[in-house]
C-alpha cells in the first residue's frame, strides 16, 4: 500500500485549466531514471481529472494500477491523491479532507488562483505523505477498528482457555476426591491394625 | 408411624432426599408445602429440550429405599408408584426453553455448514443472512427466557423447601451455560463468514478488475495505429490524452463513488460500535464463567482438607501402633528376665 502523490489545486471559476499550488511526490519505487517522466506524468493526470471533474464532487479514477483518488471542493480547492490500488479509498479521502483544511487554514484564499508552487509555502504535504504510507497507523478510524477486532480475537481465546481450565478443574476434583477416599482407608486400615490384632 | 412410614416413599417421588434422621420434621413441612405451592414439585422430565440430562429418578428412590431399609431395619417400606408427573410452572417453562435451545442449536449448525461453503458464485448471501438473523433473534429471546425463569425461582423462593431451590437454582445455571456456549458458537460462525465474504470479495476484485484491464489494451489497438505500448505511455503524454481520455471515461464509469466515502466511514463506525458492545458482553460471560468455577475450586480444596486430616489421623494411629508394639517387646523381654531370674533363684536355692 503505496501513497505515491499529494497535489493541491485550484480550479477557478473562470480559468478551465486548474492552477497547481502544491505538490509532494514519493517516487521512491520507481527507478531513477522514470522518476522525472513518472511526476510529469502524475503531474498532468492530477490537473487534467481536477479539469474534467465536477465541482463539489469525490471521485476515484482507476488508471493503471493507481488509482487517483479526488475531491473538488465547492470554492474550488481541490486535492489530488495518487496511490496504488490497495490503498483504501476511506483513508484516502480522510487525508484529502485533512490536507485541505490544513491549507485553506494557513494559505490565504486570495493565493490560490494566482499563485504558483514556488511561490506558497507550505510544508505540510512531505509529512503527510510520509505519515500516511501507512495507512493503518495514520487513519484513527483504522487503527481502532483493528485493535477492537484484535481484542475479540485475544478475549476469545480467553474463553477457550478458560473453558481448559474448567476442564482441568473437574479433573481436578476427581483426583482429590479420589485422593479422599483412599487416604480414608489408609486412616481406617491403620486404625483397625491399631484397635483389634495386638500381637501382630 | 405406618403413615409416616407410607409418606416416605411419595417425599421420594417428589425428588427430594431427606435425610433418614429428618424425615419426620420434615415430612410436616413437605405436606404443607404442596399445599401453598401450585403444584408438587417434580424432577425434570426426561425429554428435557437438549436431551443432556438423565432421568435418574428411579436410581435414586431405589437409593434412598436402601439407606432407609438400613436406617429402621425391618419394616419394608410400600414399593414406590410410578412418578407422578406433576408438572409445575417452572419445569413446564424449562421445558420449553429447552426445546427452544436445541432448536436455536440446531439452526446454528445448518448456519456453520452454509457460512463453510466457499463456492464463489453460488453464495446463498440471503439465506445466511435471514438465519443469521433467526438466531441472534433466538439467542435474544432465550437470554429473557431464562432471565424470567430465574425471577420466578427467587419469587418462589419462599415457598419451596431448601433442596428444591437449589435443584431450581442448578437448572437455571446449566441453562445458562448452555446458552452461552451457543452464543459463542454463533460468534465463531460470523468471524468465519466475514472471512469467507472478505476472501470471495478480494477473488472478485481479482477476476473483475482483468477483464477491465484488457479493454483499454484492445480499445487501445483499434485506436490510432500508433504502437503505444501501455508502459510506454508516461514518455508521450500528448498521445497519453487520447488514450487515458478512453480509459478514464471507461473506469470512471466503473468506479465513480460520490456518496459511498460517508457511507463507508458512517459504516466503519457502526462496526467498531457494535464490536465494541459485543467485547463487553464477552467479558461479562468470562466473569460469569469464572463465578461458576469458583465453586468446584472451593470443592477441591474441601478435599485436599479432608485429604490431609485422614492422613494425619492415620499418621497418629500408625505411631502408636508403632509404639505399642514396640513397648510391648520391652515388656515381653522383662517378663522373660523375671522369668530367667525366678529360674535361676530357684536352681540356686535347690543346688
Amino acid at each position: 500500500m503505496k501513497l505515491f502523490s499529494i497535489s493541491v489545486l485550484f480550479k477557478g471559476a473562470t480559468s478551465s485549466k486548474p492552477n497547481l499550488l502544491k505538490a509532494a511526490y514519493d517516487l521512491s519505487s520507481f527507478s531513477f531514471f522514470q522518476r522525472s517522466s513518472v511526476q510529469e506524468f502524475m503531474a498532468f493526470t492530477c490537473s487534467l481529472i481536477v479539469e474534467r471533474s465536477a465541482s463539489g464532487s469525490r471521485s476515484s479514477v482507476k488508471e493503471k494500477d493507481y488509482m487517483c483518488h479526488t475531491y473538488i471542493r465547492d470554492d474550488g480547492l481541490s486535492v489530488v491523491v495518487v496511490a496504488d490500488s490497495e490503498y483504501p479509498q476511506r483513508v484516502a479521502f480522510s487525508l484529502i479532507d485533512k490536507v485541505l483544511d490544513e491549507f485553506t487554514r494557513l494559505i490565504d484564499s486570495s493565493f490560490w488562483g494566482t499563485r504558483s508552487p514556488d511561490t506558497i509555502h507550505y510544508t505540510g504535504l512531505d509529512p503527510y505523505l510520509a505519515k500516511y504510507q501507512n495507512p493503518r497507523e495514520a487513519d484513527a478510524l483504522t487503527k481502532v477498528q483493528a485493535e477492537v477486532e484484535e481484542t475479540k480475537v485475544i478475549l476469545h481465546n480467553t474463553m477457550e482457555s478458560l473453558l481448559q481450565r474448567g476442564e482441568k478443574l473437574d479433573d481436578l476434583v476427581a483426583r482429590s476426591e479420589q485422593l479422599g477416599d483412599t487416604s480414608k482407608a489408609f486412616y481406617k486400615t491403620a486404625r483397625k491394625h491399631n484397635s483389634c490384632c495386638k500381637m501382630m | 408411624m405406618n403413615t409416616r412410614r407410607r409418606h416416605g416413599p411419595r417425599s421420594n417421588e417428589e425428588g427430594v432426599y431427606l435425610g433418614p434422621s429428618q424425615t419426620q420434621a420434615h415430612l410436616q413441612q413437605q405436606q404443607h408445602a404442596p399445599a401453598d405451592a401450585p403444584l408438587p414439585y417434580a424432577p425434570p422430565p426426561a425429554d428435557f429440550g437438549s436431551g443432556s440430562c438423565r432421568d435418574r429418578t428411579t436410581e435414586f428412590q431405589s437409593v434412598c429405599r436402601s439407606l432407609q431399609s438400613r436406617q429402621n431395619g425391618l419394616q419394608p417400606s410400600k414399593p414406590a408408584h410410578s412418578p407422578v408427573r406433576q408438572h409445575s410452572d417452572f419445569t413446564l417453562y424449562a421445558k420449553r426453553i429447552g426445546r427452544n435451545l436445541s432448536n436455536t442449536f440446531a439452526k446454528l449448525e445448518k448456519l456453520t455448514m452454509l457460512a463453510k461453503s466457499k463456492s464463489l458464485f453460488d453464495d446463498k448471501a440471503t439465506e445466511i443472512d435471514e438465519l443469521t438473523h433467526i438466531v441472534k433473534q433466538d439467542i435474544n429471546h432465550l437470554n429473557k427466557q431464562i432471565a424470567q425463569l430465574q425471577e420466578l425461582v427467587r419469587s418462589r423462593g419462599r415457598q419451596n423447601g431448601r433442596h428444591q431451590q437449589t435443584h431450581s437454582n442448578t437448572v437455571v445455571v446449566s441453562l445458562q451455560s448452555k446458552l452461552a456456549a451457543m452464543s459463542n458458537d454463533f460468534k465463531s460462525v460470523l468471524e468465519v463468514r466475514t472471512e469467507n465474504l472478505k476472501e470471495q470479495h478480494n477473488r472478485r476484485e481479482q477476476f473483475s478488475q482483468a477483464p477491465s484491464q484488457y479493454n483499454p489494451n484492445s480499445a487501445h489497438n483499434f485506436n490510432a495505429g500508433n504502437s503505444l505500448l501501455i508502459q510506454d505511455e508516461s514518455k508521450q503524454p500528448g498521445d497519453v490524452s487520447i488514450n487515458m481520455d478512453f480509459r478514464a471515461s471507461q473506469q470512471m464509469q466503473l468506479i465513480n463513488e460520490q456518496n459511498s466515502y460517508i457511507q463507508s466511514r458512517a459504516d466503519t463506525m457502526q462496526d467498531i460500535e457494535t464490536t465494541i458492545v459485543e467485547l463487553g458482553s464477552i467479558f461479562q460471560q468470562l466473569a460469569h464463567m469464572v463465578k461458576e468455577q469458583e465453586e468446584t475450586v472451593q470443592r477441591i480444596d474441601a478435599h485436599v482438607d479432608e485429604t490431609s486430616f485422614n492422613i494425619e489421623a492415620a499418621h497418629t494411629e500408625i505411631l502408636k501402633y508403632f509404639q505399642s508394639v514396640s513397648s510391648n517387646r520391652w515388656l515381653m523381654i522383662k517378663i522373660f528376665l523375671v522369668l530367667i531370674i525366678f529360674f535361676i533363684v530357684f536352681t540356686v536355692f535347690l543346688a
